[in-house]
């Protein structure tokens, strides 16, 4: 495999002029199931294997992507690359350079305990059977309970003409489980995702039937939850919201080529943007965590970013491209889903690091108000507004959590929303969870509890 | 890679199956897909990035004595790896457990025509060709506006192919071709930034003008400069396509799936005949529609696609079925089993969801409004509940309307309600019928939602 990835990088650079050159090449396999109330609906398995060329010639970026590690067809595939890169390269006026990284040559093996590879198709189709079960039995009002299971594992191989070389082991274990319930005229959704690095051993630290008894309780809980008026508030984040509220919010501005097309965050590196409560990181290195990895997909080695210390922007998410326009180092947050898409700025693990206060100190001064605790999407734009639909809700009364409520989103401005953190809880829990950005990367997104002064909640009453 | 054509591409389908017959499957289906895609990419004003991307597989389906198993690959040069993916389906079969109403794979069908789905033109272009058509994309943009940011967008072209054959005699084959050019603009004066707006053009046949789309960008994103903030109140709203295309493909298109209805996930169950919405609304589902985006003879278990009333003047009519949901009910399969190329087994999807025009101009609509908001871009609607229709999202920008006129932007603007509700409210609706993915609609009219504003 070596041999024929350094090959298609000497051809780029002494045949087709290119000033730098890539090569991943990926081998992965794939198993899927859906279920659906205890039906199989598909029993699945795949074979991801293919390779993904990029180049930078002139100052301009060519990527060809092919399924296969033909010789001749890499060739052909490579050469294809630079000559559009060549294209686009004359009407350039501002030519792509790289910031400088390290050469690495290194191995990277995985060792789960459970390796999916060896758990048989019949002991997976069990586990979600499992999961799929304690949901449906959980109480008669629940109809309906689809759980989606992936595996995927196998070996990238990366080579750079710069002489770096990385074999790196991939392991991702993924279900997503949701319920909905229906009663007398009300319908409920409930979901759930669990996503790990390490093994099958996730479902022993989340067994079957306690993820699935949680997804339909929640459906059942839900059943009595009323609309909310809306309007501005203060409110409760749970840890799972606060994830989604970091990753959307603030996560996405501080990707540096958002922060560079006119992003909110570009010009206030060293500014305040939040209360002295706020930290926060993008942390590519905690262990089985579902964002984690060992190098990026520039063979950049990940690591702990600090993007905000007490309310202060402190950097950016970069690769090697931004990261010489910022004359910073790159991150390592360079992702391409698969070889069929050219790698780009990612988030990995986002998380609010937690300070001293108990979730009751948080509730105790809240006379009206609302706890958010689990989120069913998000979504924000450059300008800095952003939305986190919930769904698992409830009233805070006189510093007490009262009945739950539904159709809820928060919204606002990152800017302002971020200074209006007023208490940071002391626990913290991370959420494993998928992110769209053109193309899919798994992350986690997290935090402890915190209590936002006003927001705008959403709500149809 | 040489290009799989019909015959190649029919010979291999045929090979899976009967092997995988001989192999111990009671019934099988092999899918065939290759797409070939180019794209040149802009960032920040200019071109900076160009791909080229070959994607060709197999998706093969097998029952054994009811259960089904199925299994991918994306390397079919060689005999081997297709019999790998034949033996892992096997595997997975026999893993699963027998699926009671299974009834069989689709039988043998004819197709109709397409028309407007395949050009050679858009084959023949060359990745220089597009770098110009984003040039001329980015020109206007710039002319229309010197502040503008053109953050991102490009010009991409892709021919693709599919070949289906299963045991009970279904042999088809298909191709086609796509271009679109897209921008993403924002303005930027002093501290100021608008949210992104963003616009597209997106054709079957070399059919673009890439001139609009980009004028177009940076005259919604100059709009949307100065704002002003809005009252929370109950109000009317004209959505535009792209709001139209979030808010349905989230909810109202989820409750018509016929999966979701026998699953009790859909409020539609036992209102088949009844009134739903306005009797403004009429929706078909048009899979044969020409040059729709999801315009095919046959769809992803080569079933011929055709056209479905979904609602006729606001009456609830059908649901879009698959063969294995149709047969379920005794009934006919409409054509809506869609794949996402050979990586997946069919899911009921939308062909060209369209929602049927009115009479009235764009102009002629925002004239009937006294008071209300024009909405184009929502954020979360993928946050709503797919079951019950609830949403509650935001708009950024949307812009006020005062007695029939554009008053001025605003953003921020938070909008809760039901899809159900809102089918009921539709009160009038434009003649301004556009493509957006897989929906087709105008803009329409809608009264009573609540909004919340500052």
């Amino acid at each position: 495999m070596k041999d024929i990835l350094t090959k298609i990088n000497r051809l780029a650079v002494d045949n087709f002029s290119a000033e730098y050159s890539e090569v991943r090449a990926q081998k992965l396999k794939k198993t899927l199931l859906t279920l659906k109330e205890g039906r199989v609906e598909a029993a699945k398995q795949g074979i991801e294997s293919g390779v993904a060329l990029r180049v930078l010639v002139n100052g301009a970026w060519g990527f060809s992507s092919v399924g296969s590690f033909n010789l001749q067809i890499l060739k052909t595939a490579v050469s294809d690359a630079c000559s559009m890169a060549k294209a686009l390269s004359k009407r350039m006026k501002n030519p792509i350079k790289l910031a400088d990284t390290k050469v690495i040559n290194d191995k990277i093996s995985v060792d789960p305990k459970k390796n999916p590879a060896t758990i048989t198709m019949e002991e997976k189709i069990k586990t979600s059977l499992a999961i799929n079960q304690s949901s449906l039995s959980y109480d008669k009002r629940i109809k309906s309970c689809t759980i989606d299971y992936l595996d995927l594992f196998g070996t990238n191989h990366y080579s750079t003409s710069e002489g770096t070389f990385i074999e790196q082991d991939k392991l991702y274990i993924w279900s997503r489980i949701t319920s909905s319930a229906f009663s007398n005229g009300a319908f409920t959704f409930s979901r759930e995702e669990i996503g790990s690095t390490a093994g099958y051993e996730i479902f022993d630290k989340q067994p079957p039937d306690v993820i699935g008894e949680q997804v339909a309780k929640r459906a059942v809980t839900q059943l009595d939850a009323k609309p909310v008026k809306g309007g501005k508030s203060p409110v409760v984040l749970g840890p799972n919201v606060v994830g989604v509220f970091v990753h959307e919010a603030f996560g996405h501005l501080a990707e540096a080529d958002l922060a560079l097309s006119g992003g909110v965050l570009s010009n206030r590196i060293g500014k305040r943007i939040g209360s002295n409560l706020v930290t926060l990181y993008d942390d590519g290195t905690v262990k089985d965590a579902f964002g984690s990895f060992k190098y990026d997909d520039e063979g950049v080695p990940s690591q702990k970013t600090l993007l905000v210390k007490d309310g202060l922007v402190n950097g950016l998410m970069h690769n090697r491209e931004t990261a010489q326009k910022f004359n910073m180092s790159p991150t390592g947050n360079s992702r391409g889903e698969s070889f069929r898409v050219e790698p780009i700025i990612r988030m990995r693990n986002t998380y609010m690091a937690p300070k001293d206060q108990s979730f009751d100190e948080l509730l105790e001064d809240v006379t009206s108000g609302y706890y958010m605790k689990s989120f069913r999407g998000g979504q924000a734009n450059l300008d800095g507004t952003f939305q986190v639909g919930v769904q698992e809700a409830y009233e805070i009364v006189d510093g007490e959590i009262g009945s739950p409520v539904r159709n809820v989103s928060i919204s606002g401005n990152t800017l302002e929303t971020l200074l209006k953190i007023d208490a940071v809880g002391k626990d913290f829990e991370l959420w494993p969870g998928r992110c769209g950005k053109g193309q899919t990367a798994f992350v986690c997104d997290g935090g402890p509890h915190i209590r936002i002064k006003e927001v705008i909640v959403g709500g149809s009453a | 890679m040489a290009v799989l054509e019909k015959d190649s591409m029919l010979s291999l389908a045929d090979y899976a199956v009967s092997s995988a017959l001989q192999k111990g499957a009671s019934e099988v289906e092999a899918y065939l897909y290759e797409g070939h895609s180019t794209n040149v990419g802009i960032e920040r004003g200019q071109v900076t990035k160009s791909n080229k991307i070959l994607d060709q597989g197999l998706g093969i389906r097998v029952i054994v004595g009811k259960a089904i198993g199925f299994a991918y690959t994306n390397a079919i040069e060689n005999k081997n790896t297709i019999n790998d993916a034949i033996a892992s389906a096997l595997n997975a079969a026999k893993a699963s457990k027998p699926d009671k109403n299974w009834s069989g794979f689709p039988e043998k069908s004819l197709y109709g025509l397409v028309e407007k789905t395949y050009d050679q033109k858009i084959i023949k272009l060359h990745s220089k060709d597009l770098v110009s058509l984003a040039y001329e994309m980015l020109d206007a943009a710039i002319t229309a506006e010197k502040n503008v940011l053109p953050i991102e967008g490009g010009v991409s072209t892709a021919f693709f192919l599919n070949g289906i054959a299963n045991s009970n005699g279904v042999r088809a084959f298909d191709k086609g071709t796509y271009i679109e050019c897209s921008l993403a603009a924002a303005v930027k004066k002093k501290n100021t930034i608008t949210p992104v707006c963003f616009e597209f053009n997106a054709e079957r046949t070399y059919n673009i003008n890439p001139k609009w789309v980009g004028k177009e960008a940076a005259r919604l994103a100059l709009s949307a400069l100065n704002t002003k903030r809005i009252e929370t109140r109950t109000t009317n709203l004209i959505l535009t396509q792209f709001a139209l295309q979030s808010l349905l493909s989230n909810t109202l298109i989820n409750s018509v799936k016929a999966d979701n209805v026998q699953r009790k996930q859909s409020p539609f169950r036992d209102k088949i005949g009844e009134q739903i919405g306005s009797d403004l609304l009429t929706i078909q589902d048009d899979g044969l529609l020409a040059g729709g985006l999801g315009t095919a003879p046959f769809d992803g278990e080569g079933v011929p696609q055709q056209k479905t009333n979904i609602i006729k003047k606001g009456v609830l009519k059908n649901f879009l079925y698959d063969n294995y949901t149709a047969k379920k009910e005794g009934k006919e399969s409409t054509g809506n089993a869609s794949r996402a190329g050979y990586l997946s087994t069919p899911n009921i999807g939308t062909t060209n969801f369209r929602v049927i025009p009115g009479n009235l101009t764009s102009e002629q609509l925002i004239e009937e409004v006294d008071d209300g908001l024009l909405i184009y871009y929502l954020q979360g609607a993928h946050s709503s509940n797919p079951v019950s229709g609830d949403f509650s999202v935001v708009a950024t920008p949307a812009w006020k309307i005062k007695n029939g006129e554009i008053t001025h932007s605003t953003r921020g603007i938070m909008l809760s309600g039901n899809i159900f509700e809102v089918l009921k409210n539709v009160s009038l609706i434009a003649n301004n019928e556009r493509k957006l993915g897989s929906i087709i609609s105008p803009w329409i009219l809608v009264k009573n939602v609540r909004i919340i504003g500052k």
